[in-house]
């Protein structure tokens, strides 16, 4: 018994050495790494700063015709990111009152006035969210040593929200120029001398476009398989060719398409997806139909220092489709007034009224619409938009109302109800919901309501869909499942009794 | 408690009443800019003025060169008065303000000069150093600013004064976009440029740039030694003349100049030195054999020299070699060098050991006193027929089926 008490005493014994050997071992390896970590040596050259699409305003340099040393391209590339990320840091700093990164990108008596500048909105509490839209520079002098730059920066657009204790003043859009000195110092081109040469309020002109197309009848479309998820490696041409074609045969002429903000690769984007768009467009001009492209799908950000960003989204896309012939309209956005309450009305419809001048400034040859989610916001910056579009999922019987009365508040400009459909789910979540032919005769009764005041439309939606991702209705098994069954054509691709409305024409192609 | 309603009730009927009055007074509101001057000087007191009728609860969105802020009035019977702070009143440029009304609101700009007295002025020269010749110039920028450091306005004149060996030259420049600059040509002479500029009173101080010689143009060398024999130990000097530029400068201290040596088999060997006041040498040891050189100095990419021939005497003309009695121990010399003395140590003999025709090995030995011992180990050398040669100052000596 004793014996094996010993026993038992050595191996604790034993193990306890381990464990403080272990232990030893352990805090000397800390201590050794702890003191070999430093700063890394690449730090000093700033080249481990990740280059991070933050702030990309339009910037389109005059020709360069500058005094002094000529300028290569490599060191303008490096003036104008400076000079932007000075830009950058200076909105950042006026939106927070401190003073982050401005040491960088101004020298240290240039900073005195900006820091001037904070300190009087910090003490009123008055806080500036700014952004520049547009810079036109021109290098007016480059120094032979290479260190010293000049440069005239010609109708700088500028976007300002000013607010006073956390209320918006209000709204400033200006047009300056400036004439800046920039001196080479520690790697940054800082900002020394910085002078308002001109500064006029800004309106953009407006021309209105008549919609290209004659009237629209069409349908909200995504693939049955891959709903809001039709680009990327889903995306399959040979469905959309024979549902491009299915719609055609029924007598509708066109469809509304999505391109997500993220999906597609934000400022930066995924050229694999945009030529997927491009053929889709073709798809449509083969099927003889005409495409209503909504941009920035699922974007929610809105702030005033991401605008450049969905800026430079935007432009990228409308210069690659802008003159397709299936493309028909820009629907700049899906619904944004949902995003009234969490991001602030006066937000949302400043970047909406920036973006439909932006568009319009990109491709003044197509018509642009936003689709509001209702018709009570139809109205909202209604003579900045071609079409004024919005969607209907009330009661039908006060369609007929809500039109007459949005026809009464816009009376120059077509009205186009882009989103309109009834679920034919009923089922465990929603034991009183409607069936097919609920579904059925409500489209047949839309039409009718269409057919009497001719509004155009586009329904929701050409299927119903097994899958729907959870960004769109959220998690909820009856919002989900309700989403699921708004198609004229069920999951098993039989035609649902409603297929026979899906537009004033009778269907030419026989159900199967 | 009845009391209490009707005093409630009568505060609240107040309360709207004034509300009401508020409101309606906000809507006929109007505002006009009384101040009538558009053009101040940086530093002055700015003050803008509105007669109004209606509320007075007004903001000023005010915006300069580099912010913008938000200025309450200061209301005064029938006028509100913003008083710009420092900030703004104290940088130039255009400064933009907007009146804050409920219905209108009125937009202006007064534009702020910079002062017309200078504080400081901020040179810029670069580069530090340019090339004799007057094609290579060197910038001067000069940023005149005002006490609250602004640039001055343009068209402001510069004298800019550089001065060079006996020379003093002035020119005046004008700013523009709140700068000038000057380009300084070199001339033909090196030398120290001083260079400095005034604007309206204030100089500033002094720069200095140096002009450098230009390119070195070719050049002649030359070699010393002290005889004229391979004897593997004294050093040839080469020399190379004053080297100058096309301007007849001499060429920066410290130019690199690379001698190549071709020997007659075609071997090259190279040395080199830097100049000072013009002239560069290397060193290179003597041959120890029977040799002629090819030397020719080159200014990588810029110049060359002539190329010199130098022959080297045989200094050696015989030695003695003497085997042990197992003819393991092999004894060299002494070796007598040109006057018969014992040659100088360091002398290197090579050892070629040959079995059946294949190379065994090669030793390699220096000479001490004249004198060099190889010894063929047992271990390594077991018993046999060897052939060796010996190899020094560029004799071979032969020996044929030695046993060991």
């Amino acid at each position: 018994m004793s014996k094996i008490n010993k026993n038992i005493l050595r191996g604790a014994l034993l193990l306890s050495y381990v464990l403080i050997i272990a232990l030893v071992i352990y805090v000397f390896g800390a201590v050794y790494s702890y003191l070999n970590t430093g700063a890394d040596r690449s730090k000093m050259l700033h080249t481990e700063v990740k280059q991070i699409d933050q702030y990309l305003p339009e910037i389109t340099w005059q020709p360069l015709t500058n005094e002094g040393r000529p300028i290569d391209t490599q060191t303008l590339t490096a003036i104008e990111n400076d000079y932007l990320d000075g830009w950058f840091v200076k909105h950042v700093a006026y939106k927070t009152n401190t003073t982050i990164g401005i040491d960088d990108y101004y020298t240290e008596s240039a900073r005195q006035n900006l820091f001037n500048i904070i300190a009087i909105n910090s003490k009123n509490n008055t806080t500036v969210v700014g952004t520049t839209l547009e810079h036109h520079p021109t290098l007016e002098f480059f120094s032979e040593d290479g260190q010293l730059v000049v440069l005239t920066d010609n109708e700088v657009i500028e976007y300002k929200q000013i607010f006073k204790d956390n209320a918006l003043i209000t709204e400033i859009t200006e047009k300056s120029s400036y004439k800046v000195t920039l001196l080479l110092e520690d790697g940054f081109w800082r900002v020394r001398h910085m002078v308002k040469i001109k500064s006029e309020p800004y309106t953009v002109f407006n021309s209105t476009q008549p919609i290209n197309t004659t009237t629209i009848n069409g349908i909200n479309y995504y693939p049955q398989a891959t709903p809001w998820a039709m680009f990327g490696d889903n995306f399959n041409p040979d469905i959309i060719a024979s549902d491009f074609e299915l719609i055609q045969s029924t007598g509708l002429n066109s469809i509304r398409v999505f391109v997500p903000y993220e999906d597609f690769g934000k400022s930066d984007i995924d050229q694999n997806k945009l030529a997927q768009l491009i053929t889709l467009l073709d798809l449509a001009e083969t099927a003889n139909l005409k495409v209503m492209v909504t941009l920035f799908d699922f974007y929610g950000d809105y702030s005033v220092l991401d605008w450049t960003l969905t800026q430079q989204h935007a432009k990228t896309i409308i210069n690659a489709i802008k003159d397709h012939e299936a493309l028909a309209v820009w629907d700049i956005k899906n619904e944004p007034n949902l995003d009234f309450e969490s991001r602030g009305k006066t937000l949302v419809t400043a970047w909406l009224a920036h973006m439909i001048d932006f568009v319009k400034s990109q491709d003044p040859n197509h018509a642009v619409t936003i689709g509001w989610s209702n018709a009570e916001s139809a109205t909202i910056l209604k003579e900045k938009l071609d079409l004024v579009s919005f969607h209907y999922y009330e009661d039908l019987e006060a369609l007929d109302t809500t039109f007459k009365v949005l026809k009464t508040k816009i009376k120059d400009k077509p009205i186009v109800i882009t989103e309109y459909g009834l679920s034919s789910y009923s089922g465990l979540w929603n034991p009183f919901g409607n069936s097919e032919d609920d579904q059925a005769e409500y489209h047949k009764t839309i039409q009718t309501v269409f057919s009497e005041h001719d509004i155009q439309f586009m329904s929701w939606t050409l299927y119903d869909f097994d899958k729907i991702p959870k960004e769109v209705v959220g998690r909820l098994p009856w919002r989900q499942n309700a989403q699921k069954h708004f198609g004229f054509i069920d999951e098993n691709g039989i035609r649902k009794p409603s297929f026979l409305f899906i537009t004033k024409k009778k269907p030419s192609a026989q159900q199967h | 408690m009845t009391f209490k309603y009707l005093y409630i009730s009568f505060i609240s009927l107040l309360l709207l009443t004034s509300t009401v009055v508020v409101n309606t007074l906000e809507s006929d509101a109007t505002y006009t800019l009384l101040t009538t001057k558009r053009e101040f000087i940086a530093g002055e007191s700015i003050a803008l003025r509105f007669a109004f009728t209606g509320d007075s609860e007004v903001l000023l969105y005010a915006s300069n060169s580099y912010g913008s802020i938000l200025l309450e009035p200061v209301v005064n019977d029938k006028e509100l008065k913003f008083m710009l702070p420092e900030v703004m009143s104290n940088k130039s440029g255009v400064f933009n303000w907007q009146l804050q009304t409920t219905s209108h609101p009125i937009s202006g700009h007064i534009t702020i000069q910079p002062k017309s007295k200078i504080e400081a002025i901020e040179s810029y020269l670069g580069p530090p150093s340019i090339e004799a010749g007057g094609t290579d110039y060197t910038m001067l920028v000069v940023i005149p600013t005002d006490d609250l450091d602004n640039p001055l306005a343009d068209s402001t004149s510069v004298t800019i004064k550089h001065q060079f060996l006996t020379n003093t030259y002035v020119s005046d420049v004008m700013t523009k976009n709140g700068f000038a600059y000057k380009n300084i040509s070199s001339e033909t002479k090196k030398g120290r440029m001083l260079i400095s500029s005034s604007c309206l009173d204030l100089n500033s101080k002094e720069f200095d740039v140096n002009v450098m010689p230009a390119i070195p143009t070719d050049f002649k060398i030359d070699s010393e030694r002290i005889h004229d024999y391979a004897d593997g130990n004294q050093i040839t000097t080469f020399k190379t003349s004053v080297i100058k530029d096309r301007y007849d400068n001499i060429v920066s201290d410290g130019t690199f100049v690379t001698f190549f040596i071709t020997n007659t088999a075609g071997y090259k060997s190279k040395t080199s030195g830097t100049t000072i006041n013009g002239m560069a040498s290397a060193n290179m040891l003597h041959p120890d054999f029977e040799d002629q050189w090819s030397v020719k100095a080159y200014v990588e990419g810029m110049a060359n020299s002539d190329t010199i021939v130098l022959n080297y005497k045989q200094a050696i003309s015989d030695f003695e070699v003497a085997f042990s009695e197992d003819n393991r121990t092999l004894t060299l010399g002494p070796i007598q060098s040109f006057m018969s003395q014992r040659v100088p140590d360091g002398l290197t003999i090579k050892l070629s050991i040959y079995k059946d025709g294949m190379l065994v090995h090669q030793p390699i030995k220096d000479t001490f006193n004249g004198m060099a011992e190889f010894y063929l180990d047992k271990d390594r050398y077991p018993k046999g027929v060897y052939d060796v040669e010996l190899k020094t100052a560029g004799i071979v000596k032969s020996y044929k089926t030695i046993n060991l």
